[in-house]
């Protein structure tokens, strides 16, 4: 009877690939959800600059933003059918566990407990980040270690108080917690003087800087006292729609490393002949189908938003008020960090 | 604020595994369960990639995929030599995964976007960042691998080498012609017995084989890589539990290299004061009990096999006879693309 079953597992096995090569294969329950919704339930802050914050007309605008605008525009062909749900960093999990949210974008590390302990999965590394410290300047501080007595703002239920905890007990600091529920809060008090220093992720905190009405009177300290890779995240136990999700996302990166971009996509298309172009943008292969997609998904997805590239200048980089080098978040083969899996 | 702070509080405790969670081990799911009554974990082995999977004189499966797959063994049964050996071929190794013949497929496996999302499999972490390369006779007088053109090349069927192959072919506009093999032992005798002008499969197999040769001098393994190889350990969708169990050992090797904890001082780290370390060995926290295991999972792992870098070193670098540099698998924080999300 076990032989049966291991030689029946054995066709099963041998007949998927090939089945994806004729129809796209059948929508788990997520991707049927959204369909049948139309659009895509998508977690983003209340407002963080350079991640998720509304521009002159109310338009959200940052990095988390477009990876839900890149993911409504492979799943459904066009990048404005997002439900943008506006979390905290407390409620942000719960919303994805319960089902209220698809993805939580909403600048997100990627720790153990959060991914072995209460029902996500996270999918794949979006920006490698680390925590800093922002002061003022007339403080004349230059060191974290300078700060022993002093009182920092943090967000709630964040890495951070952990991570500031974890750092403070090895480096013999004390300091006092001043803990608010959202940025914007923290920010606040940081900005009133409640607080001597505001700490968090450094690409938040430079966004943050850039925004004062007088960022050269702050300072974001060189020191990182953590890592905090982001990664969008889904719930536990719809492994399609984990595959959608990470692949997007690593199909971004994929655009990057082939020179696709949104000005030049419909002539990739068109004309290259690299086999690697040509199946990222669904010309040949049935990359799409077998996650139950069509086969022009990553092709929306770059006509809405870009390569990876192009969204993080847009929002964090040279485009942006923020400034903020590539760094480790380069791709692979310029130094950085960022690789894709091999989509073929 | 009180309140909040005491939700906030309530929250955070349950992140950082704080007592009250102590009390709860997670259930085992399917697999673990199954592991557990058969006393062993059922992993993939190679029939022959010295430094990776390889069986040597005394019987004993040497390599980076056998170290990892003991890594396992001794995390989730606390013995690392509790492990059987299911010798697959390339063409069989998904569909023994799939049908549960094995619990995990840690074999020289290129993690694809559509094996990833057309057989049933979810790709942990890459343990091994490879590239497609050629071996070549000094006396051919090829210095790259673009001169090539009209050779013949050896290589196995049902691999992505081959497909790779006819892609840079393609690209290159540059013929070859395919000379192919259903074994890897096969591939290898042709070209050993000169039936092929060049061999080509990933550069760390190159360097096995090539030290194999009788004479290792008259070959030599060109420069260019053609394709992004990165390999990593794989097990069946539907149970997150193991998918976590596997995912976070591998974290666990590379989060040890970095933290400074060795196969030779882990006994010794078990006293040390460094937060990061304390969670890593189970000395604080339940990071274990939370994926069903015992709270010194990781630091059975790395008492059995050491860490990543130590495990890299014996099989593939300067422990070993290939010599491999670290290259792109040296730690993030020293060049390379090895990073292990935080364990906490």
């Amino acid at each position: 009877m076990h032989r049966i079953i291991i030689a029946l597992g054995l066709l099963v096995g041998a007949a998927l690939p090939a089945a994806a090569q004729t129809a796209p294969a059948a929508a788990g329950p997520t991707l049927s959800a959204v369909r049948a919704r139309g659009a895509l339930s998508c977690a983003i802050s209340t407002g963080d600059p350079g991640w998720s914050q509304p521009d002159s007309r109310g338009v959200w605008q940052g990095m988390d933003a477009d990876i839900c605008r890149a993911i409504a525009a492979a799943v459904l062909g066009d990048p404005k059918k997002v439900v943008w749900q506006h979390l905290t960093g407390q409620n942000r999990f719960p919303a994805l566990t319960s089902g209220q949210v698809e993805v939580l974008t909403r600048t997100t590390t990627w720790t153990f407990m959060r991914d072995a302990t209460i029902g996500m999965n996270f999918t794949a590394p979006n920006f490698y980040d680390g925590q800093g410290f922002l002061v003022r300047a007339e403080s004349g501080i230059t060191s974290a270690k300078q700060l022993d007595g002093a009182t920092i703002c943090f967000t709630s239920a964040s890495t951070h108080e952990l991570n500031l905890q974890d750092w403070s007990r090895a480096n013999n600091i004390h300091f006092t917690p001043a803990i608010f529920a959202d940025k914007d809060e923290a920010r606040r008090a940081y900005e009133s003087n409640r607080c001597d220093s505001y700490t968090g992720d450094a690409s938040q905190l430079a966004a943050v800087r850039a925004a004062f009405p007088n960022p050269s009177e702050h300072v974001l300290l060189p020191d990182r006292i953590s890592k905090e890779p982001y990664a969008p995240s889904v719930r536990q136990g719809d492994d399609q729609w984990f595959d959608i999700v990470r692949f997007v996302v690593y199909g971004l990166i994929e655009a990057e490393e082939l020179g696709i971009t949104q000005a030049n996509a419909d002539e990739m298309l068109a004309k290259s002949p690299r086999p690697a172009v040509q199946r990222l943008l669904g010309k040949t292969g049935d990359l799409g189908p077998a996650i139950g997609l069509d086969r022009a998904w990553m092709l929306n997805a770059i006509k809405a938003v870009g390569n990876y590239g192009e969204i993080y200048d847009r929002h964090l980089g040279k485009n942006s008020p923020v400034q903020l080098p590539r760094g480790l978040n380069e791709l692979w083969n310029r130094g950085g960090l960022l690789v894709s899996p091999p989509m073929r | 604020m009180s309140m909040i702070r005491k939700a906030v509080a309530a929250m955070l405790l349950a992140l950082a595994a704080g007592p009250a969670a102590a009390q709860t081990m997670a259930a085992p799911g399917p697999t673990l369960q199954a592991v557990r009554a058969r006393g062993a974990v059922d992993c993939g082995a190679h029939p022959g990639a010295p430094g990776l999977g390889l069986m040597d004189s005394q019987g004993v499966y040497r390599g980076l995929e056998a170290d990892t797959c003991r890594a396992i063994a001794a995390a989730v049964l606390g013995d690392p030599n509790k492990v059987r050996w299911v010798v697959l071929t390339s063409a069989a190794r998904l569909p023994a995964l799939q049908s549960g013949q094995i619990d995990v497929l840690p074999r020289t496996t290129t993690w694809t976007q559509s094996r990833d999302t057309a057989n049933g499999l979810n790709f942990t972490v890459v343990n091994f960042y490879d590239g497609q390369g050629f071996l070549v006779r000094k006396s051919l007088g090829v210095k790259r691998a673009k001169e090539l053109d009209g050779a013949s090349i050896c290589v196995t069927s049902g691999t992505t080498n081959e497909l790779n192959l006819a892609d840079w072919a393609r690209a290159n506009h540059i013929t070859i012609r395919p000379v192919v093999f259903e074994q890897n032992d096969e591939t290898r005798n042709a070209y050993k017995a000169g039936r092929c002008d060049a061999f080509s499969t990933d550069a760390s197999q190159l360097a096995g084989l090539r030290v194999t040769l009788p004479d290792p001098d008259e070959h030599v393994i060109l420069p260019d890589i053609i394709s992004k190889e990165p390999l990593s350990p794989a097990v069946r969708h539907g149970d997150d539990q193991w998918f976590d169990i596997v995912k976070w050992t591998i974290y666990a090797l590379i989060e040890a290299e970095e933290l400074g904890v060795t196969q030779a001082n882990v006994d010794e780290a078990l006293k040390s004061e460094n937060p990061a370390i304390r969670r890593l060995l189970g000395t604080s926290g339940d990071h274990g009990p939370f994926m069903g295991l015992d709270r010194r999972w990781a630091y059975n792992a790395i008492k059995a096999v050491g860490n990543y870098g130590e495990i890299f070193e014996r099989n593939l670098g300067q422990g070993s006879p290939l010599k491999l540099p670290r290259g792109m698998n040296d730690l993030w924080t020293r060049g390379g693309l090895m990073y292990a999300m935080p364990i906490r």
